[in-house]
């Protein structure tokens, strides 16, 4: 950083890189920055760090992508030249299994219309599977129909057996973390990118079913810290909407002394919402288990301060655990203790529709007014109308459904389940901590 | 005020003996906020320092402390300013006749809260706005045009600017997400509980009579029950000091399980941590800890 040009263009770079982090910086806080500089000076690394950190991270949580981002930004250039030809590399590389794949996936000769994305599943495929869709598109190719060979007006046909077959493996990498993100073209970010996966606060933004054992503990205690400070703010009061309650005299009177104690304006109480009790029904099945257990620790950080949370878990048959939940009992011992309750399928499907029927007629107190429903489900239930038309009535009951989703919310529309539970309920995805806490701090 | 550089500010905060460490950038960043005229925001976990920054800075600058303290329900009236209603109603009262409208909503009618106040000061002052996370979003809006500008803007009277431009400092404890008007106005700052070594220089500097040994042994005990232990709520910085000065007070001369168990309650302030530390950790194992290597970022320099 040598003249004062050099120091704009530098400073807006960087900006320019930490907004891709998810920083949001204005001009104003890149000008700080920049008289910030002029006042401390240049010569001191660990003081430009300081100085650039105290003008344009806003928050706790945004501290670790700055670091790695200062330090990659900053790196000597030797370094920025290795990560710049790593980048270059890994495009390179996936740009030509992307244009293998366009020369693999033909019918009779011709390129199938199959989006980019699928294309990455494809090159991303073992190879024999790779060699079984290959010997499809050939085979078919090849076919015949009554007769006659086939011809070119089954291509749509053809492509969509190939699309289904790559979106069936696109799910079944995604469930064993294989899926590989495409990763940046720019060295510095995805270095920092890199960096940023092997940290804590990755973690927020991965799929917690993805994170392998030896993260646990780092997780748990992360989410303890989540969930004390989300518990200050559910034991604070739950204001709904300003609804107007009685005249406040006291206050009515206080504004109109300045109209000589003639009552010009009133002045409302306003109106005391009682603070909501929540009710989690976390879903059992085997695709769900280890959101569950996060969930659950999360809310068990929760209700060690703001008690009244009632968690109910369900598979084919709902069960009853908030006891559980507050004597301290492990995960790995409630599911075992509550398993016979709940049937043999237990770990395996689900049926909502049973479940709900179940909480409605088995615990009615905790289904009033006051009450907010969390439901943890990737909504994937046996007898799907049955436990719309219920959900539905639990809706009239309750003040609110809020259902968290693990499916993506992309992937929402292949699932029909959850286009009929919609109507009743505040559907959002979450399968990372990041998501479950954002939710939780919107809505609690 | 004439302008200080960072290293006279640096040693301005040594000698009113505030701690800081070049890992922490609480120096530059107050220097900074101080320096560019801009609030500073300090977030962090209770007890780890951060309204005693303001206490500091109103210390080095010679500038009188204004603190306000927030709640939920906090509003302008008792932040900002309100009009003295029984003073402008004997006016009323007195004058019927010839009475103008300007002469109710003049400045000898206005009650200045504590922003006001530090306003229409004629010297420089230091204002603590402690907790903002406790407020409400509505009055966190209602600051932006103080905290951005150093005015207030009445609209019986006019805009009442800064004669000298306070030293703005707000905490926030992090229980809500403050407005990103009010982050953007504000030079950040982020406290976390202390280094080891940051510990040990603080309990120097104030029990200096404590021996330099005994002094990290208490700093290294309260940080394995930061570290170790997922308790309710953290031991500050404060409560370590008590600590340190139970120790000196009873003539300890090295921690022993029967101590710690007699004292343990000047660190955990609630029953469930208490039942916490016995569950996962107990007396024994923490002083076993405390001569086992040291964990990462606690390497310490001091004789033992």
């Amino acid at each position: 950083m040598g003249t004062a040009s050099d120091l704009d263009r530098h400073l807006v770079e960087f900006a320019q890189l930490l907004r891709t982090f998810g920083l949001r910086l204005s001009a104003s806080e890149i000008l700080d920055a920049m008289q910030g500089l002029m006042l401390v000076g240049f010569e001191d690394k660990g003081r430009v760090e300081a100085v650039l950190q105290a003008t344009l991270v806003k928050d706790a949580n945004q501290i670790p992508w700055f670091r790695e981002a200062f330090r990659a930004y900053f790196a000597p250039p030797e370094h920025k030249q290795a990560w710049e030809a790593e980048a270059a590399k890994r495009a390179a590389e996936r740009n030509a299994k992307l244009e293998q794949s366009r020369q693999e996936l033909r019918f009779q000769g011709r390129e199938l219309d199959i989006p980019e994305e699928q294309r990455a599943i494809y090159a991303q495929l073992p190879e024999e599977e790779q060699e079984r869709l290959r010997k499809f598109l050939e085979r078919s190719s090849e076919g015949m129909k009554l007769g006659v060979p086939l011809d070119q007006s089954f291509q749509p046909m053809v492509e969509r057996a190939v699309r289904g077959s790559l979106d069936y493996w696109r799910r079944k990498l995604d469930e064993e973390g294989a899926l590989l993100p495409p990763g940046s073209d720019d060295g510095v970010t995805s270095e920092v990118e890199k960096a940023m996966r092997e940290r804590e606060i990755q973690l927020l933004a991965r799929d917690l079913k993805q994170i392998p054992p030896e993260d646990w503990p780092q997780v748990i205690k992360l989410i303890r810290r989540l969930s004390q400070r989300l518990a200050s703010q559910v034991s604070r009061r739950y204001r709904a909407a300003r609804r107007r309650g009685g005249v406040d005299m006291r206050r009515t009177l206080r504004q109109n002394l300045r109209y000589g104690g003639v009552l010009v304006e009133r002045r409302y109480k306003s109106r005391h919402t009682s603070r909501p009790r929540f009710v989690l029904l976390c879903d059992m099945s085997a695709s769900m288990l280890k959101y569950t257990e996060f969930v659950l620790q999360f809310v068990y950080g929760l209700s060690s301060v703001a008690g009244g949370i009632e968690i109910f878990a369900f598979a084919d048959h709902v069960v009853r655990l908030t006891e559980k939940i507050h004597k301290g009992q492990s995960f790995a011992q409630m599911v075992e203790e509550a398993m016979p309750q709940a049937g043999n399928q237990w770990g395996g499907g689900t049926n909502m529709a049973i479940s709900l029927a179940e909480l409605i007629k088995e615990y009615p107190h905790v289904l009033s007014k006051r009450s907010v429903l969390l439901i943890l489900s990737d909504a994937q239930t046996l007898d799907g109308e049955q436990a719309a038309s219920l959900l539905e009535r639990v809706r009239r009951q309750v003040r609110e459904i809020l259902w968290l989703n693990t499916v993506p919310a992309k992937r929402w529309r292949e699932v029909p389940t959850i286009e009929m539970f919609k109507p009743y309920c505040q559907m959002y995805e979450c399968y990372t901590l990041g998501h479950l806490t954002n939710i939780l701090k919107e809505r609690l | 005020m004439s302008r200080m550089t960072l290293e006279e500010f640096e040693h301005a905060l040594e000698e009113t003996g505030y701690i800081t460490e070049r890992q922490d950038k609480i120096a530059v960043t107050t220097f900074l906020a101080v320096q560019l005229e801009k609030p500073l925001l300090v977030t962090g976990p209770p007890g780890v320092g951060k309204t005693e920054i303001a206490k500091i800075l109103s210390q080095v600058f010679g500038a009188p402390l204004i603190r306000l303290q927030c709640y939920e329900g906090l509003d302008e009236t008792r932040a900002l300013y309100e009009w003295n209603y029984q003073r402008q109603l004997l006016k009323i009262q007195m004058q019927r006749e010839s009475l103008q409208e300007e002469d109710l909503f003049a400045s000898s009618y206005l009650l200045g809260r504590p922003l006001l106040q530090a306003l229409q000061n004629e010297k420089r002052s230091v204002i603590l706005i402690d907790e903002i996370d406790k407020t409400d979003s509505e009055f966190e809006a209602f600051l932006f045009e103080f905290l951005g500008e150093f005015q207030v803007t009445i609209p019986e009277m006019g805009t009442v600017t800064a004669k000298e431009r306070p030293i703005v400092i707000l905490t926030s404890n992090g229980e809500r997400e403050l407005s990103d008007g009010l982050k953007r106005r504000c030079v950040f700052l982020h406290v976390e509980a202390p280094s080891v070594d940051k510990e040990v220089r603080i309990i120097r500097v104030k029990v200096p009579e404590l021996p330099e040994r005994l002094a990290y042994q208490v700093a290294r005990a309260v940080g394995v029950l930061r570290e170790k232990l997922a308790l309710h709520k953290m031991p500050s910085i404060a409560e370590t000091l008590d600590w340190a000065k139970a120790l000196l007070v009873m003539g300890k001369t090295d921690l022993d399980p029967a101590w710690v168990d007699a004292t343990l309650t000047l660190l955990l302030k609630s029953q469930e941590d208490v039942e916490i530390f016995y569950r996962e950790l107990g007396a024994e194992r923490l002083l076993w800890e405390l001569k086992s290597p040291q964990g990462e970022g606690q390497r310490h320099g001091h004789g033992k």
